[in-house]
């Protein structure tokens, strides 16, 4: 150590005690250097200096390939096939539109998003209608307008029956099915379950109904299924209770919709290995839930009738590595324990999948130092803004940016204006342009929709007036 | 040294604990009286061998920011951090 | 790099890695005694690279076993980063094969084994299709086809199963077990929900609930050769059992009905490589299957004793040997597992904590001493 003239990059000095049966230099070693100049072949730099920091930046030919790919795996294999793009997994106008140009229907699950499919407008024989709460004068505007509307409980049936009648119509409803798959734990919150006899009672309460047409079946099993036999058992019990329905009532279904839960090229918190190993290709899904659907609809081939119409409603599995959030770091910090803490620009305010998701994190220029474990946090003032618990980067310094990704799936919907205004979200055109597609909040956004009565409007009136107005009753007195 | 034990009232190793540190060019540290074995960043070892050949904190601390091009003040307070850490340890 | 620097090299001077080399007393990986197999296999006149993945496995220092060794990345990281450093240790070593000997590491392998026969390391592991239908979770359906008993299981994801269970036929005692490893005898809902939270926090979901056969406990280990055969079957029965339910003591055994088992799975999944079925032989004489790892038991040991090397087999069968020399099976043969103490120098223990490896002069070193 007398080479005294050798120039030392700067960094506090510091010690860390080894901790034993935790001691592995190489166990988290990242590569080489995982620096990513780019998102979507734009630069990071650029990006930022026009559109501040932190930036959603979302990729139209992303979105439009991985859609493309889906469809394509399934049309291949079964024919008839409709995508209902979720509209809660992002419902960014812009985002909604590429998917509704490539095709898709829209899957609305709340009055609000089936105002805004509308809005943006998409025929009402395009939507998809589902969610547990459709209040009376949305599922008005449904009916009368011809929408897909998929029933959870009876109690939403029998409303849809008297606005039936009210309107003077036949409605097409779509039963949503719960049962157990054996395989991920089912989800029996939601529609109607087939082996306690729910969803049997309820195909009566629709077959003595003069208002009721029942023509087709619904289920979704989860969210991140990471084995595709669950589909295939899935569509073997509705193909099963199709048949029975087909064969003692007059029904003909003509749609079967499989829901979603594809899982994505994201890293889910409770799972051990990368999700490059434990995601399957989306030709695997396709696979099972079309072959189990062409042996299950056999029977109707058999009798001259056309297959159903299938419908997925594939969310994540399309948008997610279609957006990517850049960052700055604010500042950073070493913790008592040793790790290295850097503070962010962005938190679970904007990527609140965060909770669950070990997303990916790739500095923007190749770094000096030791790769060492850190944890990001967000600029919230909470315990759990927490972007990453342990995530092996070089040393950060304020000014530096973070990629993460992908974060296309649930964070553009979920996010929360809590104490920070939501930033940019800008899309990468085709031909590689840039431009915003949601605009950041700003001061007049926040308060748009506060009222303030006439004796709250200033916060700290004359006290004198003040005074006058207590003792002449206006205010009360505080006892 | 003794002037920081005064001033914050945290623990301060002796010259005489340092000097029995097994100290590594790597940053391999081992504590022959506790067993206990540590890593040291590149800097923190820069001052840990100034300070064990006898240093004291005003001259590692310049000497520091000399070789980082940082200024003394930065290197001064983190210095103190470092050794006020040590105490912890040791 | 040199993609074609062992073609015709013989097994006898082969350079082998060899990862699982943690060995707790309680449950050690198979690692050191899949080294131990080959080091005392008299023809070998090669070495071996152990590969850990913590600081005190043992075998990093056990240098009678592992000729120099190294530190890799955990499993959950990739084969992209797993990749990167086997390139760093076979520009330093020059590695002719690799054997695996653990299960959550065996998917990154069976992605790498193209790149990894580029360099001229080559392996005998199976392919990921292989591997995904012996999983745990794929166990009872694979039985089912190729008509073997397995005890009823089931996948959970959630752990309120163990409340209603009893209900629905599921009586404690069950096992429950962890996608990778762990196995636990539950006997309450209590104790059940404690055990999947915490295999959770280990290993992810799914988890896996089996119900208990009563009968005795035997394995077998052996490899398949990719096309449908099996090679040199070894069975041991446990004699005695640790807290974790791994073998303490055991002896070698021949039992037709569990080889005939063993080789319909070989056969059925074309397996390729190491293998170890684990079975319960029930009180009714039938035999049930609990699991098929894939890879070496970590009493392998005992095929050597029994003259059935299967260590040296897989080295033989990736250099192309026809003649594996296998004695015939032989039962009465014993292990009792003993621990003992290694000893560490300061200086070794550093180079594995600041370099991820043994420095090669120690290892000359302690070569020349030893000679």
């Amino acid at each position: 150590m007398n080479n005294d003239t050798k120039k030392l990059v700067w960094e506090p000095p510091f010690i860390q005690p080894h901790r034993m049966g935790e001691i592995n230099k190489f166990g988290r070693a990242r590569l080489h250097d995982n620096s990513k100049s780019s998102v979507y072949g734009v630069s990071v730099v650029e990006l930022l200096r026009r559109f501040g920091s932190p930036l959603f930046v979302t990729s139209e030919k992303q979105i439009r390939t991985n859609l493309r790919n889906t469809k394509k795996a399934f049309e291949r294999r079964y024919g008839s096939v409709v995508h209902g793009w979720s509209y809660k997994t992002n419902y960014i106008s812009a985002v909604c539109n590429i998917m509704h140009q490539e095709g898709s229907w829209a899957e609305v699950v709340s009055a609000f998003e089936y105002e805004k499919a509308r809005a943006l407008g998409v025929p009402a024989s395009k939507i998809i209608f589902n969610g547990p709460n459709k209040p009376k004068f949305i599922l008005e505007r449904a009916i009368a307008e011809g929408a897909q509307i998929h029933v959870d409980h009876l109690d939403e049936l029998q409303l849809i029956e008297s606005i039936a009648k009210d309107q003077d119509k036949v409605v097409a409803v779509v039963l949503r099915l719960n049962f157990d798959t054996g395989y991920t734990e089912p989800w029996s919150r939601f529609g109607f379950n087939i082996e306690s006899g729910q969803a049997h009672q309820a195909t009566k309460m629709i077959a003595l109904s003069s208002h009721l047409n029942l023509t087709g079946l619904h289920s979704h099993i989860g969210t991140f299924i990471l084995e595709p036999r669950a589909y295939a058992e899935q569509v073997r019990i509705m193909c099963k209770f199709m048949r029975e329905l087909e064969s003692n009532e007059d029904f003909c279904i003509d749609t079967i919709d499989i829901g979603g839960g594809f899982a994505s090229q994201n890293a889910l918190q409770s799972v051990y290995l990368p999700p490059e190993q434990v995601v399957p290709p989306i030709n695997e899904y396709a696979d099972a839930i079309c072959t189990a659907l062409l042996e299950g609809t056999q029977y109707r081939r058999q009798i001259g009738r056309e297959l159903p119409r299938l419908i997925f409603e594939s969310g994540r599995a399309i948008i997610d590595d279609a957006q990517s959030l850049i960052c700055t770091v604010v500042g950073t910090k070493r913790l008592l324990d040793g790790r290295r803490a850097a503070i962010l620009d962005a938190g679970t305010n904007l990527l609140f999948t965060a909770y669950w998701y070990n997303h990916q994190v790739h500095t923007t220029k190749a770094s000096e130092g030791t790769v060492a474990d850190t944890v990001l946090y967000g600029p919230l003032c909470m315990n759990i803004d927490v972007m990453r618990h342990s995530v092996q980067l070089p040393p950060l310094s304020q000014g530096d940016n973070l990629v993460f990704s992908p974060v296309g799936a649930y964070n553009n919907t979920q996010w929360m204006q809590f104490i920070e205004y939501r930033p940019n979200v800008v899309l990468v055109h085709e031909n590689g342009e840039c431009s915003v597609i949601r605009m950041c909040e700003d001061l007049s956004v926040m308060m748009q929709q506060d009222r303030l009565p006439e004796h709250l409007s200033m916060p700290f009136p004359d006290t004198s007036a003040m005074a006058r107005m207590i003792n002449s009753g206006t205010i009360a007195r505080r006892s | 040294m003794e002037e920081l034990l005064s001033r914050t009232g945290g623990k301060v190793p002796s010259r005489e604990r340092l000097s029995q540190l097994a100290v590594s060019e790597t940053g391999f540290i081992f504590d022959p009286q506790t067993g206990q074995s540590f890593s040291v960043n590149p800097t923190g070892l820069v001052v840990l061998d100034l300070l064990k050949r006898g240093s004291t904190l005003d001259v590692a601390s310049s000497s520091l920011a000399d070789r980082c091009g940082t200024p003394a003040e930065i290197a001064s307070s983190s210095v103190e951090a470092f050794i006020l850490q040590l105490g912890r340890y040791l | 790099m040199k993609a074609t620097r062992h073609k015709g090299k013989s097994w006898q001077n082969y350079k082998v890695a060899v990862t699982g080399i943690n060995a707790r007393a309680e449950n050690p990986g198979p690692g050191c005694a899949v080294a131990r197999c080959i080091q005392e296999h008299p023809q070998f006149k090669g070495s071996i690279i152990g590969l850990g993945y913590d600081a005190l496995d043992a075998g990093l220092y056990a240098r009678h076993l592992c000729n120099n060794s190294y530190l890799i990345p955990y499993p959950s990281e990739g084969e992209e980063a797993l990749l990167y450093r086997l390139s760093q240790i076979h520009r330093a070593e020059g590695l002719d094969a690799i054997i695996p000997c653990l299960d959550s590491e065996l998917q990154n392998f069976a992605r790498l084994k193209s790149e990894l026969q580029l360099m001229g390391i080559s392996m005998l592991i199976p392919t990921r299709d292989q591997f995904n239908l012996r999983a745990k979770n794929h166990l009872s359906t694979f039985c089912e086809s190729i008509d073997v008993h397995a005890p009823e299981s089931k996948a959970l994801s959630n752990p309120s199963f163990f409340e209603s269970c009893e209900k629905e036929g599921w009586k404690y005692p069950l096992i429950v077990k962890g996608l990778f490893y762990d196995a636990y005898v539950v006997h309450s809902a209590f104790e059940a929900k404690t055990v999947f939270a915490k295999l959770v926090s280990t290993w992810g979901y799914p988890v896996l609930v089996q119900k208990l056969v009563i009968g005795d406990e035997l394995n077998l280990a052996a490899v398949g050769d990719g096309k449908g055969n099996m090679l040199g079957a070894v069975t041991m029965r446990k004699k005695a059992l640790t807290e974790k339910g791994k073998a303490w003591a055991g002896v070698s055994i021949v039992d037709e009905g569990l080889t005939k088992v063993a080789e319909r799975i070989v056969a059925g999944l074309n397996w390729r490589g190491p293998l170890e079925v684990e079975v319960i032989k029930g009180y009714d004489g039938k035999i049930y299957l609990i699991e098929i790892n894939p890879r070496f038991p970590s009493w392998i040991y005992l095929s050597h004793a029994v003259g059935r090397n299967l260590p040296v087999a897989v080295l033989k069968l990736l250099s192309g040997v026809a003649e594996l020399e296998l004695s015939e099976p032989t039962s009465g043969t014993f292990f009792i597992r003993h621990a003992q103490e290694l000893i560490v120098t300061l200086p070794e223990f550093e180079t594995v904590l600041t370099e991820g490896r043994l420095a090669p002069q120690m290892v000359q070193d302690q070569i020349i001493r030893s000679a």
